[in-house]
């Protein structure tokens, strides 16, 4: 039914079809709300992040349809990615991803769906992560805590998400440098990943700048390192990992938007339009400064370069960390 | 004094006619979502969150806020009325609420649950600004030892929600607790029990499960025993339909108990308003005189629980708020929304914005008496839904059922799931299994396994660590209590018995 109720647009195109017209190549433009999944429910990181940048890109009168969010969660991404592989060749349909897009269907029978089956439009931000332990907690680098847990192998806890989740794969990276153990307890929610810290059931958590900056400020907790190239502005005096002597690769957190398979060329050219306009705006600039995030904007041909970098990086981790790689 | 002062300061804001208004409108909006099953507060608050940007901040949250307390109320017309639950925090409602209902008391149901909402919903709000910051810092000594003492307490509550077998109460507790398994495991990110279906990676949808079950399987049920023809008879005016004084007597143990079980649970960022309306409606059983008429519709039986999941509102924003720590789906949107308006939400929130949290603190006593004022009147209206003779009723039992099932996640696997499960439903009647027990084991399964596992971890296998802590320790004896409670109740019938046989 749905393919009638937008006939106008349908037969006016059709018309415009017949007319000969010189330019052949239509522009595309949203005749429609577009439909945007994320595969987290409503509260979500991907929840939030989709629903400020439509509201954005409304507010910037970059978009002239309304973005409707979808929530379609369950299974890490592989429902939403499997929602998306059924809309093949949508065109108002879009979808926000994240890295686990990439881990996800490399461990999961299930997940039939990978990131390269659908269609990358750009790559958006990269969050930064920052070690944290409680304020009154003895460790104050991270030599500290890996001392504290070479004395006492198995006894400290790191709190976090699933296995597969960037804070455990950067737990497995840092065992296998130091030599070092300790245990990785998974929570489903961020809440409960931090309330286990900041109760002191929990030592130690990997944790984003945006989501720790209250809790450092009211003397909550520490940072001990940031899991950064660079230093975080908004954290001058915390070293990096690297300048604490341990040489370990990080592991990029992307967040990005992309198409149903086979988007149409003229959609993705839209797209593309949209988002080169959209990350020079004051709007966007605020929202990457309040999130702290980091500025990591890509598309095209470099896009698929990092998709397929991070693939290969996240499939040795995973190899490493002894997990079940079937892809 | 100082509590006084930022009280009436925050009187101050709710009470301006914009405030008065938008707190209106959020109650109103909250009471539609409740009452509808499926799209739930979260999703509407989603939808919602961007109207909100061109409006000051703090009639911004007191309209949101409104939208996830009023939620709470309207959650119990549809679980008395049709047995089909509203929202998962009231399905513990269904259990008497439904049989009250059928005995031509839905009135008084419906009365009832407005009335704890409100007591309950008040003293969330005073708990909420006396003791946020203490609790707060209580609740964090909650680990998951401690969670899984309390899923422990939780499903020795099972003995209560037993009816003539307790074995058959066990069988549906395990497939409760199985099906609660479905999906991806969390610690090894496998998936479990999913059939090689992706639609099932993320488990079995609880309120598929529960509408199934509650709803679909009473309208099969009725449908065979063609008794559904007979239309419950309902008594005329709204003085007959309200509570009476003896039933608020009655209530008065429920009123407190929901209140703070509610509270106390919300306040906890692992747990929710199923857990709470479930743990204080196993209490209101375990403490009364006529514990074996729960379920066959007993007026404490719904208030508890629809006083808990009031409660429970209040106690979820204490972490919100104190700490910046969402505890749920609702909250974790409210902390969004905070920071898209441009607040630092953490520990210093109260502190450095005073207007914004006394405003709603003072917006949610108005916005409960609201929902009082606004509920009470609705009870006549909603109640007249028996009137329709059962080939409407039916046939609008399944048609709601469909559409909301399939609102919460637009997914049609899951309006088949509701089928199956209101088969099994059917045959849980017919052979007389407790579907509260299979829907006990769902809710405080996922919970439960998660705590235990986590605790093990913690511990590197050693169980001491449940009795070696206080709070866990305390909890795990309770329940163990519990459970000798019948033992001794059969003891004491054995010992009459013989003694009457000596005589």
């Amino acid at each position: 039914m749905k393919r009638f109720r937008y006939s106008l647009p349908v037969a006016l195109a059709g018309v415009a079809l017949l007319l000969p017209h010189p330019a052949a190549s239509q522009e595309f433009k949203p005749s429609k709300q577009i439909e945007t999944v994320v595969h987290t429910g409503p509260g979500g990181g991907s929840d939030l992040f989709a629903r400020a940048i439509a509201e954005m890109l409304q507010k910037e009168k970059l978009i002239s349809q309304r973005m409707q969010v979808v929530n379609k969660s369950g299974g890490g991404p592989a429902v939403a990615m499997a929602y998306l592989a059924e809309k093949k060749g949508d065109s108002h349909t879009i979808g926000f991803y994240t890295g686990v897009w990439v881990t996800n269907p490399l461990t999961t029978v299930e997940a039939t769906v990978t990131l390269k089956d659908l269609t990358p439009v750009t790559r958006l931000v990269l969050e930064p992560a920052v070690i944290a332990v409680k304020a009154d907690s003895p460790y104050k680098t991270v030599k500290d805590f890996i001392e504290a847990a070479k004395k006492n192998p198995k006894q400290l806890n790191q709190s976090g998400g699933t296995v597969l989740s960037r804070d455990n794969l950067m737990r497995l990276l840092l065992q296998k440098a130091t030599g070092a153990q300790w245990n990785f307890i998974s929570f489903p929610s961020g809440g409960e990943r931090l309330s286990n810290l900041l109760g002191g059931h929990v030592q130690m958590m990997v944790i984003e700048p945006q989501e720790a900056g209250e809790q450092i400020r009211a003397g909550n907790l520490r940072v001990i390192a940031t899991l950064t190239e660079k230093r975080l502005a908004s954290l001058p005096n915390v070293p990096t990992i690297k300048e604490q002597g341990i040489d370990v690769p990080l592991i990029p957190q992307a967040r990005g938007m992309l198409l149903p398979p086979a988007a149409p060329k003229e959609v993705i050219a839209y797209w593309e339009g949209v988002f080169d306009a959209f990350v020079k705006t004051p709007s966007w600039k605020q929202y990457v400064e309040q999130n702290q995030f980091e500025d990591a904007y890509l598309k095209g041909a470099a896009l698929n370069k990092f998709i397929d970098a991070l693939k290969d990086q996240m499939r040795e981790v995973l190899k490493e960390a002894g997990a079940k790689v079937i892809r | 004094m100082d509590a006084l002062g930022n009280l009436l300061l925050g009187f101050s804001v709710a009470l301006a006619p914009v405030n008065l208004f938008w707190c209106f409108v959020g109650v109103v909006l909250g009471t539609i979502v409740g009452v509808l099953p499926g799209l739930g507060p979260a999703a509407t608050i989603a939808m919602l969150l961007p109207l909100t940007l061109k409006m000051d901040h703090t009639t911004a949250i007191i309209t949101l806020a409104g939208i996830f307390y009023g939620a709470r109320y309207g959650g119990s017309t549809t679980s008395i009325l049709l047995n089909m639950p509203g929202e998962s925090s009231s399905v513990a409602t269904c259990l008497d609420g439904y049989q009250m209902a059928r005995q031509g008391r839905a009135g008084a149901a419906l009365g009832i649950s407005a009335i704890a909402s409100f007591i309950a919903g008040t003293v969330g709000v005073l708990g909420l600004m006396l003791i946020a910051p203490p609790l707060a810092r209580f609740a964090l000594r909650f680990a998951p030892p401690e969670y899984f003492a309390l899923m422990v307490l939780g499903l020795a509550m099972v003995v209560f929600l037993a009816g003539d077998s307790m074995v058959k109460a066990l069988l549906a507790l395990l497939v409760g607790l199985w099906l609660a398994t479905i999906g991806t495991d969390l610690f090894s990110a496998e998936s479990r029990f999913t059939f090689g279906q992706a639609k099932l990676l993320g488990g079995v949808d609880f309120i598929a499960a529960t509408v199934g079950i509650f709803a679909i399987g009473e309208v099969l049920v009725n449908l065979q025993s063609r008794a559904g023809g007979e239309i419950v008879k309902l008594p005329r005016g709204i003085r007959n339909l309200l509570p009476t004084l003896q039933d608020l007597k009655d209530c008065r143990f429920a009123f407190v108990n929901g209140s703070l079980i509610g509270f106390f649970v919300g306040a906890l960022p692992g747990a929710g308003a199923t857990v709470a309306s479930f743990l204080s409606y196993g209490l209101e059983k375990a403490v009364s005189r006529h514990p074996e008429k729960f379920g066959t519709g007993v007026i404490e039986g719904v208030a508890a629980p629809e006083g808990a999941n009031n409660a429970d509102a209040g106690g979820a924003l204490v972490p919100l708020l104190t700490l910046g720590i969402p505890g749920g789906n609702t909250t974790a949107i409210l902390l969004g929304g905070l920071i898209l308006w441009g607040y630092k939400p953490g520990p210093l929130l109260i502190q450095e914005h005073p207007q914004l949290f006394w405003g709603l603190v003072a917006s949610m006593y108005v916005g409960n008496v609201l929902l009082l004022v606004l509920n009470l009147p609705l009870v006549t209206l909603f109640a007249q839904i028996l009137r329709l003779p059962s080939h409407v009723l039916h046939p609008f039992i399944v048609g709601i059922s469909v559409v909301g099932v399939y609102s919460v996640n637009n997914s049609l696997f899951d309006v088949w799931l509701m089928a199956l499960f209101g088969l099994l439903g059917y045959l849980m009647r017919k052979l007389d299994f407790p579907a509260a027990a299979l829907i006990l084991g769902l809710v405080l399964g996922d919970v439960m396994e998660r705590a235990l596992r986590q605790s093990l971890m913690m511990s590197q296998g050693d169980l001491a660590i449940f009795v070696n802590r206080p709070i866990s320790a305390t909890l795990l004896a309770i329940a163990a209590v519990l459970l000798c409670l019948p033992a001794l109740r059969w003891v004491r019938a054995w010992r009459s018995e013989a003694v009457a046989g000596e005589g």
